[in-house]
């Protein structure tokens, strides 16, 4: 793999993008040369997705980027010159139609092959398709639906339309392919993508799994706060080397405390429960501890708060206050003394067009029922209260709820949570989308409602703010807890622990 | 159902455009929210002064607000399953199978107490088979209960033979739906009377709060707490008791059964459960509003009508006046 002696695929100097007055990318290069794979690695906003967004056509970089496709230099912001210089992506949720046919789903990324009257040659057309799927290495159905088809078929299907298009692929960016695939798929999709690149595509992988990256890349390339940090080979680093590279600074994780202090008894207590991409959880939360779950995505950590707040079915034990919950039944966890703040705010938890007012008050109206009239005077009072305890901005109950920012419509639901007086709160990413003084408003309530003996359970994807606020934090990984850290937490530690070797997969 | 009316729901405008600009619903001028109550005064001043002969006369006021007592009656039945964020396409087929019903009962006989009780409950039966269908199995409330019209209208034939029933009603029976105490037909107390109770439910009890919060967001509001499927149950099943009540109000006042009376009564229906979450609490269907709206929807029409405009321009009125209306109210929330 000497990049000296070929023109490179891609080759990316001095590329930066500024938003606003914020510098996401520095002076970034990169050289991704013909039949390799070369993985991209860094933590979440270390700018690779930035980097992704511009080589497509997304995004303008700033002046003086420049970006060779093949020797050409490429003209930025189109997504059809990206294409036309022969860059694909693939990107995470495949963008595939699911009911349609693999033949209609290749179509419609390069268009039917007609003939007279805009007929469609649908002879051709299955040939074609068919053709396409063979070179990698995949035979299917290509005339049903590919909701029919395995989670790699489909990303099979992907791949063939992203490389079929146009005058032939030179570069194919693929991010988190693997994110939804089993491990048997995996190892199938890696076979193709070994396939394509003996045939002299570049290939660019994102992933956060740094088990696949060593099984699958040739060379890597780390990024952090938006600049290049290193390009190396994959066989001259070592796993914790990786993590350090990305981390920026040596690993420490020599300690991993035991429990600090008393816990209450144990509240929500889950036995070998399974569902979505989690597979036999085993978890207890004390009263008034914090008890985090971290995770990358498809690790089980995103399941795992919305089996336990009934968002999501699930199989096995899941006992809140002695009592077995049913899944799927969030009324039932909440009559029980359960509380939650969904994830992605708008889709889960925000009522559009509602008042403040009755945004937080809607888990539990009944209290301010008086001779059978709903009294909003005094519901009212009771909100502000709530709004100064929780110093939501601007105190005006009547406000629609829409009307707040990001953080202070958090500090809301929280609100609604916390206003029952839960014994057990789960919270699923818990400062998403929030600013950081929002997010240590938001941690110092958590922390105030431990102290007067709630139990917590925190879902994140952000080691940080498990580190800040958990006593103890569960490390998924596989759709599995395979790891408990004590305090004193730290960061670095939490998410080296989420990125260990899966067991599992690698068998 | 607050989505269902305007083309860019809430959720789409970023939190920071929002917060700078206020937020909808201020009661600062009231404008927008008693619009139709403005525009209804100007409607009756214009007719006043145009045909003051015909208009301004005590039997035109009679027969406006008892004409429309049953579109009311039967809006107001389709803002429940609004607010917690069901179509139910099917009452006005619930009124006329329950018309042919309670028709069938008193002509065998049934006493005109119990026959009315009947009817209600099968009204609120059908209502709940209609709740099982959407939560159960899972059909969407559009497709469900536009299968059920179907069912109901076949049902409705069945029950009358196909014929127009215009004898058998008790006397007693016909008499409460035709008496004028105070010179006001009875039918504008029924709709008085169901309209504060509806009023009462959504504004003043948890579950009415619960409605709107299941038709505001299902998603947040089941993982909130509530049995964001119970509720639409339920409100399925008042929808269907009152639809059937106002298929009876409507046999006692016409003395008369025909099994197709139904139909023509969906889209004034709907049209003024729409136009009216534009007024009074404006973005979200509220008895007040719907009230308004039937109103100024009549009496634009009736002011034509005695102008001497021909029968079509009614419809026209009330096409061209939902319209416009949900367009304004999109159009202001846009810019809020």
């Amino acid at each position: 793999m000497d990049s000296k002696s070929v023109t490179p695929a891609v080759s990316v100097t001095g590329l930066s993008k500024t938003f606003g007055t914020t510098r996401v990318l520095r002076d970034v290069a990169l050289e991704i040369v013909p039949g390799e794979i070369h993985a991209l690695v860094g933590e979440n906003g270390s700018g690779k997705s930035t980097v992704v967004k511009i080589l497509s056509g997304f995004h303008l970089p700033d002046d003086g980027s420049t970006v060779l496709i093949d020797g050409t230099e490429l003209a930025f912001g189109s997504s059809a010159a990206s294409s036309a210089a022969g860059l694909r992506f693939v990107h995470q949720d495949l963008g595939l139609v699911l009911d349609l046919s693999t033949v209609d789903n290749l179509a419609l990324g390069n268009g039917y092959r007609t003939g007279f009257g805009q007929r469609i040659r649908w002879r051709e057309e299955i040939r074609g398709a068919k053709q396409a799927l063979d070179q990698l290495g995949y035979t299917v159905d290509i005339t049903r639906p590919v909701a029919e088809l395995t989670p790699s078929e489909r990303t099979a299907v992907a791949i063939a339309r992203a490389v079929a298009g146009g005058a032939g692929a030179k570069c194919l960016v693929l991010d988190e392919p693997t994110v939804n695939l089993p491990a048997a798929e995996t190892q199938r999709l890696f076979d193709l993508l070994r396939r394509l690149r003996d045939t002299g595509v570049a290939i660019v992988f994102i992933s956060h799994h740094f088990d696949e990256i060593f099984e699958l890349a040739d060379r890597v390339t780390v990024l952090r706060d938006g600049q290049w940090v290193a390009t190396e080979p994959i066989g001259a680093l070592t796993h914790d080397g990786l993590v350090e590279l990305m981390l920026g600074r040596p690993l420490d994780i020599e300690h991993s405390g035991e429990a600090t202090h008393e816990m209450g008894e144990v509240v929500l207590d889950l036995n070998g429960v399974s569902g979505a991409s989690a597979r036999r959880v085993d978890l207890e939360v004390h009263a008034g501890e914090v008890v985090g779950v971290a995770g990358i995505t498809g690790s089980g950590r995103e399941a795992v708060a919305r089996m336990v707040a009934g968002g999501l079915d699930f199989r096995g034990e899941l006992t809140l206050l002695g009592k077995r919950l049913s899944p799927n039944r969030p009324d039932l966890a909440f009559r029980s003394g359960l509380a939650s703040v969904p994830a992605d705010r708008r889709t889960n938890a925000v009522l559009p067009g509602q008042s403040i007012r009755e945004n937080l008050t809607i888990s539990r109206v009944s209290p301010y029922v008086i001779k059978g009239f709903l009294r909003r005077s005094r519901e009212t009072s009771d909100v502000m209260t709530l709004l100064q305890m929780f110093d939501v901005r601007p105190r005006k109950p009547e406000a629609d709820i829409g009307a707040l920012s990001g953080g202070n419509q958090q500090k809301c639901m929280i609100a609604r949570a916390l206003r029952l007086n839960p014994r057990v709160l789960v919270l699923d990413e818990p400062t998403q989308g929030v600013d950081v003084g929002a997010q240590a408003a938001i941690h110092a309530l958590i922390l105030e409602a431990a102290a007067a003996g709630t139990a917590v359970l925190v879902c994140s994807s952000v080691s940080e703010e498990l580190a800040e606020i958990c006593d103890r934090v569960v490390v998924m990984s596989g759709g599995t807890s395979t790891k408990v850290l004590h305090r004193p937490l730290n960061p670095d530690q939490i998410t080296a622990a989420t990125l260990a070797v899966r067991e599992e997969r690698a068998k | 159902m607050t989505s269902s009316l305007r083309t860019e729901p809430d959720q789409a405008t970023p939190d920071e455009e929002k917060s700078r600009s206020g937020w909808r619903g201020l009661p600062t001028l009231g404008v927008e929210r008693f619009s139709g109550l403005y525009l209804m005064a100007l409607l009756v001043l214009i007719y006043s002064f145009w045909i003051p002969d015909t208009f301004l006369t005590s039997t035109t006021i009679r027969s406006i607000a008892s004409d429309q007592a049953i579109i009311a009656i039967l809006a107001l039945a389709l803002i429940v399953p609004l607010a917690a964020g069901a179509f139910d396409l099917s009452v006005a087929a619930q009124l006329g199978f329950s018309v042919a019903l309670i028709a069938w009962l008193q002509g065998h006989g049934w006493n005109a107490v119990l026959s009315v009780v009947v009817t209600v409950l099968t009204g609120a039966a059908i209502g709940a088979v209609n709740g099982m269908i959407v939560t159960r199995l899972h059909v969407s409330s559009f497709i469900a209960t536009l299968g059920m019209s179907s069912i109901l209208l076949a049902g409705a034939f069945w029950i009358t033979n196909g014929r127009t029933i215009v004898s058998g009603f008790s006397a007693q029976f016909l008499e409460a739906g035709r008496k004028q105490p105070f010179g006001i037909p009875l039918p504008v107390f029924y709709l008085l009377g169901v309209a504060l109770i509806l009023w009462y439910v959504l504004e003043y009890t948890p579950i009415g709060r619960y409605f709107y919060a299941s038709g505001a967001n299902p998603v947040a509001s089941r993982l909130a707490g509530l049995q964001v499927d119970r509720l639409i149950f339920q409100s399925l099943v008042i929808s269907g008791g009152l639809a059937a009540l106002a298929g009876v109000i409507l046999t006692a006042k016409l003395g008369v059964a025909s099994p197709d009376v139904g139909s023509p009564y969906l889209l004034p229906a709907f049209s003024a459960a729409f136009l009216g979450s534009t007024q009074i609490r404006p973005g979200r269907v509220n008895v007040l509003g719907t009230l308004v709206a039937v109103y100024l929807l009549a009496i634009g029409v009736k002011g034509l009508e005695l102008g001497g405009s021909p029968p079509y321009v009614d419809d026209l009125f009330n096409g061209v006046a939902l319209i416009t209306a949900v367009a304004l109210a999109a159009r202001t929330s846009r810019r809020t």
